[in-house]
């Protein structure tokens, strides 16, 4: 009897201590203990030459001192950086943390290259209790990390398309605030802030041929007028009168911006700022740095920033960044060193030190604090982009670098005026529909996701 | 002439040739091994899988989808691709437009590097030839963006010292051409003076002072004295310059990476956005193998017509 009694006491008393231990563990968890087992391995990234991964590398030996763990990095153009990873998954290389474009990650995921967050948040040696995942911004979860409902990613360097603009130039044009509208921008504003013989513009579009034309220039004039490149069925939109409006405004812009934009790619529109050639651009928040750094720019005190302008469809911004991601094919040490980087890199905890080091987190809780508003003046405008951004302003289906290229060599032929806007948007639609044709969403094999 | 150097002289016995030192056979074999083994590892290998390659679908993005034989169709696709054409005819135009003049600019220098009576100023001319040639070319393309640039480039600026206003040299589709000339020819007329240029030493020195009592004339002891010393480094640069611009790639997509629109979209930057843009490698190998084929006759032509002059 007493036995009976003894036994379902012990095993009560046991399951006690076991959860009182592991609730005690879980509020213990630090990130030094989770990387003990992982000290001394090394993992590597592809980083790229821009501020918020020169801001990365300010932080990494706190992470290295920390964990023990070894963080090598290799910097190359944005250009190869696809080329080099696609290249790393099917030849077997040895890269840990995937950088992931807003566009590649359908491709990545469709192709497993990644392994889903799922594997780590359901680790409880590896999954930090502060992680909440919702207090990413929603749009920068879905679009830069997941795929079909998956999470594979964590946002990382993230952009929103801002208007930079000078304004004592436009106080000078007789202007108090920004244009409003993009409407506004090229009937009123437009005019005003152009003196060709100056070599002073109003405005300037990066449309160099690439990524920078198909992202940044084309589906830059598309969404504002109400256009798109898809219709919901996946076939070309472009002939609608909202995006030839688009396109067609995209022409009549250019007499107000410097000769030779179609060769412009970002460094060449930011620097047309920083030197006063140009009155305003709509580029990545990511580049206010860059825009601030006396070193570079001689803006100074007339930098100021506000959300793209409007068009009659409203504020449809560009949307931009990367997410970061383990490597499938990486072994089970590595990859668990890799995500305990990137959660760390990305976290709530860092998101600050990340921001003053010059990148841009995706936390909402670090953008919320009034001191950093007003230290950083694309907060609020970039903050307002993301609530009301369009999360597929490009698709993220795994053939969008084959169309990309279409609208780079097309898009750049209709603003030379090799081909009229009507022509351009007739070939692009038509050779694009023949990539998904050939990728079989028209026949059904292929979901229509985007 | 050129032969009859090379003769052992006077009907004296040659010296036994080297060759004919006996070796243990496999000691011969193990000297060529290595060779032959690199030889096959980066020329013979890569190639084979390339025409392997072309004869199936394999697109490194979707390897999910197999990679099935497809008989010719990858050659079909290209050669019906007019994208594929029209980067072969601005290769072509390319190559018909900036080989003479760099052959013709080489020359040039090779006769005024030839004639100097200062020895010393040859010597700095050479080393300072060798620079442009010992360049990167992903770097020439880097530097062509400078100076082409319509703000602050040096084009503009010696440009604008003559009346001439700005140009937007890699904006505009005709001038980004140029531009791209323009660079190439920069980094390799030296090559082609430095080359033609020792054709010019060969020349016996007593002919070519027999020539000059002869004639005042320069083209004339071009032409019949110094020309056919000249013809086998011809057939070279022609050859090595002709396969160089099928395959220039770096200093093109770093200056402006095959546009405006496609402007300087050369057979090259069209077969790397083909292999590593869009991935599909079975294509961008149909594509290689059919740039080889060309090369070669290209050069059997060369050799054919420039060179058998020589000879």
């Amino acid at each position: 009897m007493k036995k009976r009694f003894l036994q379902p006491a012990a095993i009560a008393l046991s399951l006690a201590t076991v959860s009182l231990l592991s609730a005690a563990n879980a509020g213990a968890w630090t990130l030094k203990e989770a990387a003990q087992p992982y000290s001394g391995t090394t993992i590597k990234a592809i980083f790229l030459d821009r501020p918020g991964y020169k801001a990365a590398q300010k932080l990494i030996p706190q992470f290295e001192k920390e964990t023990g763990i070894n963080v090598k990095w290799e910097v190359i153009p944005y250009e190869n950086t696809r080329e080099k990873e696609v290249l790393n998954f099917v030849g077997g290389g040895d890269q840990d943390v995937v950088l992931v474009d807003v566009v590649w990650i359908g491709e990545f995921a469709s192709n497993k290259w990644l392994v889903p967050i799922k594997t780590f948040t359901d680790n409880p040696k590896l999954a930090d209790p502060k992680l909440n995942l919702p207090g990413f911004f929603p749009i920068l979860l879905d679009s830069f990390g997941s795929w079909d409902k998956v999470t594979y990613g964590l946002p990382f360097d993230n952009y929103s398309g801002l208007m930079f603009y000078n304004k004592c130039m436009l106080k000078d044009a007789g202007f108090n605030e920004p244009p409003k509208t993009w409407d506004e921008l090229l009937n009123t504003y437009a005019p005003k802030l152009t003196q060709a013989s100056k070599n002073q513009f109003a405005f300037a579009l990066q449309s160099r041929r690439g990524e920078t034309q198909s992202a940044d220039s084309f589906m830059r004039v598309l969404w504002p007028n109400g256009g798109s490149l898809l219709d919901a069925k996946f076939k070309s939109n472009l002939m609608s009168p909202q995006s030839q409006a688009g396109l067609e405004y995209r022409q009549k812009l250019m007499k107000y911006m410097p000769p030779g934009i179609v060769d412009f790619d970002h460094a060449e529109a930011v620097n047309a700022l920083a030197q006063g050639q140009v009155a305003m651009i709509t580029e990545w928040s990511a580049f206010y740095p860059t825009l601030t750094d006396p070193a570079k720019s001689k803006i100074g005190n007339c930098l100021a920033i506000t959300t793209e302008p409007k068009g009659p469809a409203g504020l449809k911004p560009a949307l931009g960044g990367f997410s970061l991601a383990v490597n499938a094919k990486s072994n089970a040490k590595k990859q668990a060193a890799a995500w305990l980087f990137i959660q760390w890199i990305t976290s709530e905890e860092m998101a600050k030190p990340y921001l003053e080091a010059g990148g841009v987190p995706a936390r909402t809780a670090v953008y919320q604090d009034k001191a950093v508003q007003d230290k950083y003046p694309f907060v609020k405008p970039m903050v307002e982009s993301w609530q009301g951004g369009v999360p597929d302003y490009r698709p993220r289906f795994p053939e969008w670098p084959a169309v990309s290229e279409v609208i780079g060599e097309w898009g750049t032929k209709i603003m030379l005026g090799q081909v009229s806007v009507k022509d351009g948007a007739q070939t692009i639609g038509s050779k694009t529909e023949e990539i998904l044709n050939k990728a079989g969403y028209y026949s059904g094999k292929k979901p229509l996701l985007k | 002439m050129l032969n009859s150097t090379a003769r052992p002289g006077n009907g004296m016995t040659p010296a036994r040739p080297r060759s004919r030192v006996r070796l243990p056979g496999s000691a011969a074999f193990w000297f060529l091994i290595p060779a032959i083994f690199t030889l096959a590892a980066i020329g013979i290998y890569p190639l084979l899988l390339a025409l392997y390659n072309s004869f199936h679908q394999y697109k490194l993005a979707d390897l999910a989808s197999g990679t099935p034989f497809i008989w010719f169709d990858n050659y079909i696709a290209t050669l019906s691709d007019p994208s594929f054409w029209g980067a072969l005819g601005r290769t072509a135009l390319f190559l018909c437009v900036t080989l003479p003049i760099e052959v013709a600019l080489g020359l040039f220098a090779a006769l005024m590097l030839h004639r100097t009576t200062l020895p010393w100023m040859r010597a700095i001319a050479r080393v300072s030839l060798v620079i442009p040639m010992a360049t990167t070319y992903a770097v020439v393309g880097l530097i062509g963006r400078l100076i082409f640039n319509r703000q602050f480039g040096v084009a503009n600026y010696i440009g604008g010292l003559v009346g001439m206003p700005p140009q937007d040299w890699l904006a505009d589709p005709t001038l980004a051409f140029v531009s791209v000339m323009i660079m190439d020819i920069w980094q390799w007329t030296p090559f082609c003076a430095l080359i033609l240029l020792a054709g010019l030493t060969m020349v016996p020195k007593e002919a070519e002072e027999a020539a000059r009592l002869e004639t005042p004339r320069w083209s004339k002891i071009l032409w019949h004295l110094q020309r056919p010393y000249l013809l086998p480094g011809l057939t070279a640069i022609l050859i090595l310059r002709s396969a160089d611009m099928l395959k220039m790639f770096d200093a093109v997509f770093t200056m402006t990476r095959g546009g405006p629109g496609t402007a300087t979209e050369f057979i090259s930057v069209y077969i790397q956005r083909v292999g590593f843009r869009l991935f599909d490698q079975g294509m961008a190998s149909a594509q290689a193998i059919l740039l080889l084929i060309l090369t070669i006759v290209l050069s059997r032509l060369y050799i054919r017509f420039v060179y058998r002059e020589a000879a």
